[in-house]
């Protein structure tokens, strides 16, 4: 469902050049979650701006759901991202003085005015990320991990066939992380969004179906869940 | 700590007799506390039975040396490279890494990917069992693999800085 085929990004400044992804194939199925771990300056985040149509690659190709990013004007572009690409960073990226509504209708303005239809739907995204009742209330006013709530809602308000998160829970404490990737996972399982997420935390990476590690703009490796039967996989544990 | 093991990474380096051996083990490779020099030897028999050791006669003091074979070494390095499972009792991954080390061991790096991948799928695996848990409000088991999980992450913390320096 993601084609990624001999991916390259150089970026230049002045007499500098420096190639962040050195070209590598990758391909992830639809309604997979995966995450991407791999040291700082990896080209992680790079990644995931490629993916969601944020920038250009220098070379290779980008396809989703039959589209090649590469052949795109930015024009196109930017209606095919927002048709389908929701994104949710580590900072949350909240319009602070709006209220936690007009923050997830945000991207519905977009393409016109706000329907009764739409204010249904975020009324029901409120409740399932858990914030029923504070919609009026000021996104900062909310904390972190009410924040990213929103944000999360906001990426899914144009039910969006991608996810792409970059360290979500990167300014979360281990409890709040886990209750926003239990909301993230929940939403894959159920609407079987494709979830590209890049983390430093394996604990939030054990969520994934498969953890892909990068290395120097290369892939190292692949780890894919195994198999194995869960009832044995417990029982070793819990003997 | 595997005896069987130490030894062959002891005589991988070079020939040697028993008791150093023994002496060898227990300061080098962070084996705790005393070895029994039985089990050296019984060690030593069943590894010449199954010809990955030889003994080649007595040195000048008249100790009996030991001397690996080429399926010794084989299956050296085939122990080195099998990753191992976290709930694995008899065997140790610092112990396994020691070893390598004390061989300059040239697939290091393979080692640790798959040490690392192996611990990355126990992760993933527990956090399935860790989600249904909570939800089914299982806080004794939830809490358990919590645990767990927190192990995991320690060995994984300590491969990606063995990687880190291995870089410098
Ligand atoms: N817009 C840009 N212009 C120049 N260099 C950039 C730009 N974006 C990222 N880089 C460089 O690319 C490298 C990879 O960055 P990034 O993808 O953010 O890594 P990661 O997310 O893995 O930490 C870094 O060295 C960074 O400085
Ligand atoms: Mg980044």
């Amino acid at each position: 469902m993601i084609k990624v085929r001999n991916l390259k990004k150089e970026f230049i400044q002045g007499q500098e050049r420096t190639q962040v992804l050195k070209g590598f194939d990758l391909n992830i199925e639809e309604g997979e979650f995966v995450a991407v771990m791999g040291p700082s300056g990896s080209g992680k985040s790079t990644l995931l701006q490629l993916l969601g149509g944020l920038d250009v690659p220098t070379e290779g190709d980008i396809v989703i759901n039959q589209s090649n990013l590469s052949n795109m004007t930015e024009k196109e572009r930017t209606i095919f991202r927002r048709k389908y690409i929701g994104f949710i960073f580590q900072n949350y990226q909240l319009l602070p003085t709006l209220s936690v509504e007009e923050n997830i209708a945000f991207p519905l303005h977009a393409d016109g005015s706000l329907t009764k239809k739409k204010n249904q739907i975020i009324i029901e995204l409120l409740d399932s990320v858990g914030l029923k009742g504070l919609g009026r209330k000021r996104a900062n006013l909310l904390s972190g991990g009410q924040q990213q709530r929103v944000a999360i809602a906001r990426a899914l308000v144009n039910n969006p066939s991608v996810l792409l998160a970059d360290e979500p829970t990167g300014n979360l404490d281990r409890g709040k992380a886990e209750e926003i990737l239990g909301l993230i996972s929940r939403f894959n399982r159920e609407n079987n969004q494709t979830i590209i997420m890049v983390t430093h935390d394996i604990f939030a990476a054990g969520f994934a179906d498969r953890i892909i590690l990068f290395k120097d703009g290369v892939i190292d490796q692949v780890i894919s869940r195994k198999g194995d039967d869960y009832a044995k996989y417990v029982a070793n544990f819990m003997a | 700590m595997s005896v069987k093991y130490g030894i062959l990474t002891l005589l991988f380096l070079q020939k040697n007799h028993g008791y150093e051996l023994k002496l060898e083990l227990e300061s080098h490779l962070g084996a705790k506390g005393k070895i029994n020099p039985g089990q050296i030897y019984t060690t030593l028999d069943r590894l010449i039975r199954d010809q990955l050791v030889l003994s080649i006669g007595m040195d000048d003091q008249e100790r009996k040396l030991y001397e690996i074979t080429m399926e010794g070494k084989k299956e050296l390095e085939n122990w080195l490279l099998e990753p191992v499972p976290y709930h694995s009792t008899k065997e140790d991954f610092h112990f396994k890494w020691s070893c390598a080390r004390k061989i300059d061991f040239e697939q290091e790096k393979k080692m640790l990917d798959q040490q690392k991948a192996m611990i990355m799928k126990d992760v993933m695996e527990l956090t399935k069992f860790k989600t249904e848990f909570l939800l089914q409000g299982d806080e004794n088991r939830y809490l358990l693999i919590t645990g767990t999980l927190l192990h995991l992450e320690a060995d994984l913390n300590w491969i990606n800085q063995i990687e880190n320096r291995n870089r410098l």
